[in-house]
């Protein structure tokens, strides 16, 4: 109380809030005491305790690199810390949107279970013993096992599993294999077999781009385009269409086996039975050549293999005509996919007669045992329309062209390492397949010595569908580094963990997904401190480079990686074409005059450019040559091929016997008797692969319907819940002849009955993985060895009956 | 605010932003099974027909903002009011934690911190200092992202100028990627949202109550 | 008992030794019981310190069941409360005179429930510490304050009903000097029960019996209004505020009926609380089991004929789903048990009511039950999931603690005060023999003048 008596206390403030203040601050005072944090009184206020002042703000752009999207982001800090993740209106893909993985980034950042600095298994592998070092002791301690290894083992007796990589990480290890000496990159990452298909049709090993955004009907075939896809947000946008109303949108219509948000939210789902996809395109084939649909103009000008060919000695091979003609009449392929007759009409005409269709293919349709044919079978729907190389159709994306990192310098030690066989051997007939489980298998197997793994954006304990390859290969591995932020499954496995900063903290380049048709090249700069005491895995490789020194040293002579991706950014000031990302408007402007060949330089100086670059989010080259006929085939004689000749000949030596576009009958499996119901895995939107199974917003939204949180659920039609007598919201588990796993019970009429279906969901809330994917007992694609994820049969049991 | 159906992919984006912008705290398993999870905006789904006829609308739902708000009427201290700018905002400090409102509203958008938020001190470090954090014991709910507008309505002020619809937009239509949710001032004819609720796909939810909410829904085409 | 005071009351007249012996005599049972329920009452005590300190989801409340055990209490004991005040002031106003020895347990009742339902809000509170906003920060639209303001008034005027006719038996205990003189002498103030003074006892006596009525009417509207302010389906009906009086009375009638039975049984009350007096209110109690029957089925079967879908999702809920054990057994409590023991005059005995206000008493607490869960839980958007409640310990505990504290303070208060108002018996047996006959005779014609047929000519 002022000396000076009531009446001058504080305007504000009336005798009887003084009193009242004085007597809750008197009572506060107290309590205050008390043992409790919690407090006794009534209600302690949360506590905050960041100065809860508006501090100073700020937003600075990159590029979320939790999937492959790549979507521009920019972030706000306040007085250094990073509180918020939005769009970055700017970027050509993402215009701005973010998916909640991305908003949720935020959580990856100050996630409470990161590892806090380098650190050394003590004691027995895998038993939980670690002892925290230095930075530089740990890169001392990486140098001088590689050092060692080199001159002992050999180069090659060092392997890297890469899971997620591209753009100048993955140059940069690249480039430090090779100028070691080891033919061991082992990726496990995503592929999905498109590139196959089309490195078989049409002579170009790229997986296709699809120009979503001015296509007038896009028919995907199982492709998850707004869950799981190469870019959800390229998908959202294409289907958002422009702001003003009444503006074109494509018309989405899913083709998929599962009652996905994909199909629940295109304009049009097809339900087919499993499978059956590739058997559902070629009966819309059947109908757009039955009804002179196709593009014959197309088609004689860029396509071989339609009409039937007669060779030297006079024998006729029949053509992709005569054999759909013959194979897939309407009647048949309604019965063979569940669609109504009418129905596969009237899906064939609205994507014949709509002026610019595309077909998707999803990963679901070549992820099978006969994937590499199902996945032409669908591609060959865009060529009988003339689709490819088109606006709003299929189109080979191109890199972004960054300057090449200086050629490696190779010693006879690297030399030597590399001309040795690769550990994981030799691959199938198409494609690379899963390298990784090749390798697991190889090394559990005794083949290869390898003496170092290093692991980077890879868990393949969890992740991978041989989990069992996986530990008996790390049991024979001496010496395991892991790069992980995060103490994951495979991480516990390690011998030395060198954390990686998490993305947004770190520098790196983010080239766009294959599936965008123009090329971007985004760029991640720090957002935040690192918030823990980590390094950058670009600059930790960079680092044990400078300290090997010698060959591998002189290949990466980059102070930092940044520096390193300053230096390629170079390739695209100098290249005369291009911007860097501009306002929708702006992009069109800059496209007509590409199209006119102008090019209006921005920057006379590099720096200039590079600050601009940095902080606009990335360069990209919205033009695209329509016109250009290396856009269409690269094959010897300029053709698209609908029958490639190497495809019949792989069909042979693998004692297949099969003609292409034959024996899609679909998958008619008769489920075992101990395992009545087919698995269906898929991929939930808000949890991608591993890495972000942890954070607590996800956690509450995974499932919009059914509505469920936190814990892994499988989909199960009503009646088949019936007639196995259990209970929603249950546990039950999940048995396959492989494994089983645990999983809630929810029941959803859109699962066809005799289906279950199960979301990857890497982890119960205590820890316990629930991966269907450990589940898989189908037979592989010997064309692709691709696993093949819907061929799984299951059993359903309530858990506690059977413990 | 116009949320258009039509657009909507049912992401969630719009969900989570909002949690991040405005602090939401996040439950245990347990207390989420209770039914005791907060979202200002949830993504409703109506699931019809079974396979293969199955369909499916989403509803992202926020609190409407109702110009003839029953949660209002009952509230015995005024905690819960109706603003100048229309907005229904919530008083944490005042609220008693009577939940009234809470049963009162027919959208059933209010959301009760059963517990107090707990944060983890990570989790701390990302809270946004312009959005107070609820203490237990008070009901809260979507409140158009208010701060922003003071700070847009400051930052005009500043510049001398008059509130653009640019500058105020909350941060679920900040981040809609498909740009379902559109926002904006409702009697201002310039802005999208006063011509859009007027187009014939327009609605609100139980428009028959008297409500009168101020979230208009496109139908979906389909 | 010592033997001076044995010696007093010895010289007493006999229905002041009757009704002051409890005062003075406390047996070991009583203790026991005093005991148990203390016991209950502090786990009680504990549970809601659980619940302060840590918050609200110490209950099994939830998103959107916001409202559970505390609000159904809350509705059950205020409607409990309805026992004394009204049933006395109607009997009153009414001048039944066989009300004079039921009407002092009736409004002890009456005073102590009011306080246990009073706080059950309280309980229910995110924030109790900011109570007294409702004062600061009034906002007079809504009915929670209007709620607050007449229970308020309600508290006050029932202890002043209590009271002002406890005064002339405080004197006597004052001057009997046989318990606690020095709390009588506050107790009773300068009571003296002149003629005077009790003429202007018994005309304040009957000002108040007849405002406290409407008191009493507009507290249970306004609960009732609590709910039918809202838009929830089977919540927003013009007939709640009716109605919940009704149930009201019904259960208040229902609480005499029992406390009756035992006061009767533990202090052989037999002479004063005659079966005439269980007779009579087992025909009130049949009154009421039909009028109940008449709201019930008036208020569900408007709803069932609107049909409005979000309506009929609760109404099914109730009548044949989830909650159909809940409501089928608040039928048998509130209707068939007692209407089939009072309808007949051979049960509606003692032992015949207790058993119906037993019944009566479980069946209006699963009515309120069946009022606030089955609506909270069930949205009125029909896309929104459909909740559950199940009460957690803390819940339990607390209105175990309510009901242990409540029949605590009850035992209690018999032993401070006369169970029986002593005075208004005497009255009654000095004066009203002679009044009831005089008034009697007033209703009838006054006697003809009598004439002989033939002088009609
Ligand atoms: N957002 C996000 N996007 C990603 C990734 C990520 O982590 N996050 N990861 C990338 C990676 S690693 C990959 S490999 C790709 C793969 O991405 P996708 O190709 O999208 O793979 P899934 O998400 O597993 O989708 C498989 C689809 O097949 C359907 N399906 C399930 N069982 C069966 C069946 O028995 N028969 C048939 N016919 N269909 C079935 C499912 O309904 C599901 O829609 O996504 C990439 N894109
Ligand atoms: N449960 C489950 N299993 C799956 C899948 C799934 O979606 N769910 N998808 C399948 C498919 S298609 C694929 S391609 C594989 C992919 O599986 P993996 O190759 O194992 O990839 P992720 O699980 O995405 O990530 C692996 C690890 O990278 C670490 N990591 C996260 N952020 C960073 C970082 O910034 N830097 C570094 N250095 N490391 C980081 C995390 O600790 C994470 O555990 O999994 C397959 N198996
Ligand atoms: S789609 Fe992928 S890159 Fe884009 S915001 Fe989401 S997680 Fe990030
Ligand atoms: S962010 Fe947009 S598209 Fe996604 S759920 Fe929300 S409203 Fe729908
Ligand atoms: S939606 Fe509910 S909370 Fe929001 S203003 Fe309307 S009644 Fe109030
Ligand atoms: S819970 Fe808070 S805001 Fe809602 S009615 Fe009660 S005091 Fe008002
Ligand atoms: S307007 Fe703001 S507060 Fe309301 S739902 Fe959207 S983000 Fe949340
Ligand atoms: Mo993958």
């Amino acid at each position: 109380m002022p000396a000076t008596g009531e009446g001058n206390g504080k305007p504000g403030l009336t005798r009887r809030e003084f009193v009242w203040t004085m007597g809750a601050a008197a009572a506060a005072y107290g309590l205050q005491d008390l043992p409790d944090e919690n407090g006794i009184f009534w209600s302690p206020e949360p506590k905050v305790e960041l100065g809860w002042a508006p501090g100073l703000e700020e937003f600075r752009t990159s590029t979320c690199l939790i999937c492959p999207s790549r979507c521009g982001i920019r972030g706000r800090l306040v007085d250094g810390r990073l509180v918020r993740v939005v769009g970055n209106q700017l970027h050509p893909l993402s215009r701005g949107g973010v998916c909640p993985r991305g908003i949720a980034g935020l959580q990856m950042v100050y996630h409470p279970e990161r590892i806090s600095g380098p650190m050394v298994a003590e004691g027995a592998r895998g038993g939980g013993n670690w002892r925290g070092v230095s930075r530089d002791e740990a890169l001392t301690l990486l140098t001088e096992r590689l050092r060692a290894s080199r001159t002992v083992a050999g180069p090659e007796s060092l392997a890297l599993v890469a899971g997620y990589c591209a753009g100048s990480m993955q140059a940069l290890w690249h480039q430090f294999l090779r100028s070691y000496g080891s033919p061991n990159y082992v990726a496990d990452d995503y592929a999905d077999g498109t590139d196959c298909v089309m490195g078989l049709m049409h002579g170009i090993r790229r997986r296709p781009a699809y120009d979503l955004e001015q296509a007038s009907l896009v028919l995907s075939f199982g492709a998850p385009l707004f869950e799981s896809w190469w870019s959800p947000l390229q998908a959202y946008v294409a289907f958002g269409g422009s702001d003003e109303d009444g503006g074109q949108r494509p018309r989405f219509i899913q083709v998929d086996a599962r009652f996905s948000r994909t199909a629940a939210r295109t304009q049009e789902w097809v339900g087919v039975k499993p499978g059956t996809h590739s058997v559902l395109a070629l009966g819309i084939a059947y109908v757009l050549i039955r009804n002179d649909l196709h593009d014959a103009d197309f088609l004689s000008r860029h396509v071989a293999g339609f009409e039937d060919a007669v060779d030297g000695a006079g024998a006729t091979t029949e053509g992709y005509r005569s054999l759909v003609l013959r194979n897939y009449r309407t009647e048949e392929v309604s019965a063979v996919t569940g669609v109504p007759v009418e129905r596969i009409t009237a899906l064939a005409r609205a994507f014949g007669s709509s002026p610019a269709p595309v077909a998707v293919c999803g990963a679901d349709v070549t992820q099978a045992p006969n994937g590499l044919q199902a996945g032409m079978a669908v591609h060959s729907l865009n060529l009988l329309l003339g689709r490819v190389n088109r606006p709003g159709g299929v189109i080979f994306g191109k890199d972004p062209p960054l300057a090449p990192l200086a050629s490696p310098v190779l010693d006879d030690a690297a030399r030597a390492g590399l001309t040795s066989q690769p550990v994981a051997g030799p691959g199938p007939a198409f494609g690379t397949g899963d390298v990784a489980s090749r390798f697991a298998r190889a090394v559990a197997a005794g083949d290869g010595r390898v003496e170092n793994l290093l692991l980077y954006y890879a868990d393949p304990l969890a992740s991978s569908v041989h989990p069992e390859a996986w530990r008996a290969a790390l049991a024979r591995i001496p010496f395991v580094v892991s790069f992980s932020p995060y103490l994951d499954e495979t991480t516990r496995h390690a011998d030395l963990v060198l954390p990686d900063l998490v993305s947004f903290e770190r520098w790196q380049d983010a080239p766009s997904p294959a599936s965008y048709p123009y090329p971007v090249w985004g760029v991640a700069q720090p957002l935040v401190e690192p918030q823990v005491d980590g390094i950058a895995t670009g600059d930790a490789v960079l680092a044990v480079a400078s300290r090997l020194g010698g060959s591998v040293a002189q290949s990466l002579a980059y102070p930092s990686f940044e520096e390193l991706l300053k230096e390629r950014a170079k390739g695209l000031f100098e290249i005369r074409r291009g911007m860097l990302f501009a306002s929708e408007f702006e992009g069109r402007h800059h496209r007509q005059m590409e199209e006119r060949g102008w090019w209006l330089r921005e920057h006379d100086e590099f720096e200039e450019f590079w600050e601009d670059l940095v902080d606009r989010g990335g360069w990209t080259d919205l033009f695209h040559d329509f016109t250009d006929p290396a856009g269409i085939a690269q094959t010897p004689d300029g053709l698209i091929d609908l029958m490639p000749e190497e495809l019949t000949r792989a069909l042979v030596a693998n004692g297949l016997d099969r003609t292409p576009y034959i024996g899609l009958t679909g998958d008619d499996a008769v489920p075992p008797a101990d395992f009545p119901l087919r698995l269906m895995p898929y991929r939930v939107s808000t949890l991608a692969s591993g890495t972000l199974s942890l954070e607590r917003w996800l956690a509450e939204v995974p499932g919009l319907f059914p509505e469920t949180l936190w814990y892994p659920w499988v989909e199960v039609h009503p009646d088949t819940v019936r007639t196995l007598g259990l209970e929603e919201d249950t546990m039950v588990w999940i048995s396959s002849s492989r494994g089983r796993m645990r999983a809630r019970l929810k029941v959803f009429p859109g699962t066809a009955p005799g289906n279950v279906c199960v979301p990857y969901r890497l982890q119960h809330p205590d820890g316990e993985l629930a991966n269907p994917l450990q589940l898989l007992d189908g037979p592989t694609d010997p064309l692709t060895g691709l696993a093949p994820w819907f061929t799984t049969f299951v059993r359903l049991d309530q858990v506690g009956a059977v413990d | 605010m116009v949320i258009d159906l039509d657009r909507c992919t049912g992401c969630a984006a719009c969900e989570v932003a909002c949690k991040s912008e405005n602090n939401l705290a996040t439950v245990s398993p347990e207390q989420a099974e209770m039914g005791r999870a907060m979202s200002w905006m949830k993504v409703i789904s109506e699931v019809e027909g079974e396979f293969p006829n199955s369909t499916l609308q989403f509803f992202p739902r926020p609190c409407m903002h109702c110009d003839n708000p029953p949660c209002v009427k009952v509230c015995p201290v005024s905690a819960t009011y109706l603003g100048e700018d229309g907005i229904v905002g919530q008083i944490y400090a005042r609220c008693i934690g009577c939940r009234y409102c809470a049963n009162a509203c027919p959208y059933t958008v209010k959301y009760f911190n059963w517990y107090g938020p707990e944060w983890s001190e990570s989790e701390l470090q990302h809270l946004n200092p312009d959005v107070s954090v609820r203490p237990k014991g008070v009901i809260e709910k979507c409140t158009f992202c208010h701060h922003r507008l003071q700070k847009a309505k400051e930052d005009a002020r500043a510049e001398g100028r008059e509130l653009r619809e640019e500058d105020f937009q909350p941060a679920c239509a900040e981040i809609c990627p498909t740009r379902a949710i559109i926002f904006g001032d409702l009697d201002d004819p310039t802005h999208r949202v006063a011509t859009l609720k007027d187009d014939p796909r327009s609605m609100r939810l139980m428009e028959e109550l008297g409500t009168e909410p101020k979230v208009y829904y496109l139908r979906s085409r389909a | 008992m010592r033997p001076e005071v044995r010696d007093r009351l010895a010289r007493m007249h006999p229905d002041e030794r009757a009704l002051l012996r409890p005062l003075v005599e406390t047996t070991r049972t009583f203790y026991i019981f005093a005991a148990i329920l203390g016991v209950v009452v502090l786990w009680g005590l504990f549970a809601y310190y659980q619940q302060m300190r840590y918050g609200l989801g110490r209950t099994g409340m939830n998103r959107p069941a916001y409202w559970g055990i505390y609000i159904i209490s809350f509705v059950f004991f205020i409607g409990i409360s309805h026992a004394g005040t009204l049933i006395s002031a109607i009997l009153r106003v009414c001048k039944a005179e066989w009300r004079r020895s039921i009407t002092r347990s009736a409004e002890l009742i009456t005073v102590l429930v009011i306080g246990f339902g009073a706080i059950q809000p309280v309980f229910d509170l995110g924030r109790p510490d900011r109570l007294l906003n409702i004062f600061f920060h009034a906002h007079l639209t809504s009915p929670l304050l209007w709620d607050v303001l007449s229970i308020g008034l309600y508290f006050m005027s029932c202890t002043i009903y209590l009271y002002v006719p406890l005064l002339p038996d405080l004197a006597l205990i004052r001057d009997s000097g046989i318990k606690a003189p020095w709390l009588y002498r506050i107790l009773a103030g300068g009571y003296q029960d002149t003629p005077k003074q009790r003429a202007v006892l018994e005309r304040v006596i009957g000002a108040l019996s007849v405002a406290v009525i409407p008191i009493a009417i507009s507290v249970h509207t306004i609960i009732g209004w609590i709910f039918a302010m809202t838009l929830r389906p089977m919540w927003h009906s013009t007939i709640f505020g009716p109605y919940f009086v009704m149930g009201a009375i019904y259960s208040g009638i229902a609480a005499i009926l029992v406390a009756m039975v035992v006061l009767r049984r533990v202090y052989r009350l037999e002479q004063y609380f005659k079966d005439i007096h269980f007779d009579y209110l087992g025909q009130m109690l049949l009154l009421f089991s039909l009028l109940w029957l008449y709201f019930t089925f008036a208020e569900y079967l408007t709803a069932f004929y609107g049909a409005e879908p979000a309506v009929m999702r609760t109404f099914w809920a109730k009548v044949s789903g989830p909650f159909a054990v809940p409501f089928w057994a608040m039928v048998a409590g509130c209707f068939v048990i007692p209407f089939g023991l009072m309808a007949r005059k051979a049960t509606r005995t003692p032992g015949g009511t207790l058993v119906a206000g037993i019944a009566v008493v479980i069946g209006m607490w699963l009515e309120r039950y069946n009022i606030v869960v089955p609506t909270s839980v069930n949205p009125r958007w029909e896309l929104e999931s459909i909740g559950h409640y199940l009460p957690s310990w803390v819940e339990l505990s607390i209105l175990a603690a309510s009901f242990a504290g409540f029949i605590l303070l009850y035992m209690v208060a018999t032993k401070f005060v006369p169970i029986v108002s002593i005075w208004e018996i005497k009255e009654g047996r000095e004066h009203s023999a002679q009044e009831v006959s005089r008034r009697v005779s007033e209703y009838l014609p006054d006697t003809p003048v009598l004439t002989t047929v033939g002088d009609s000519k």
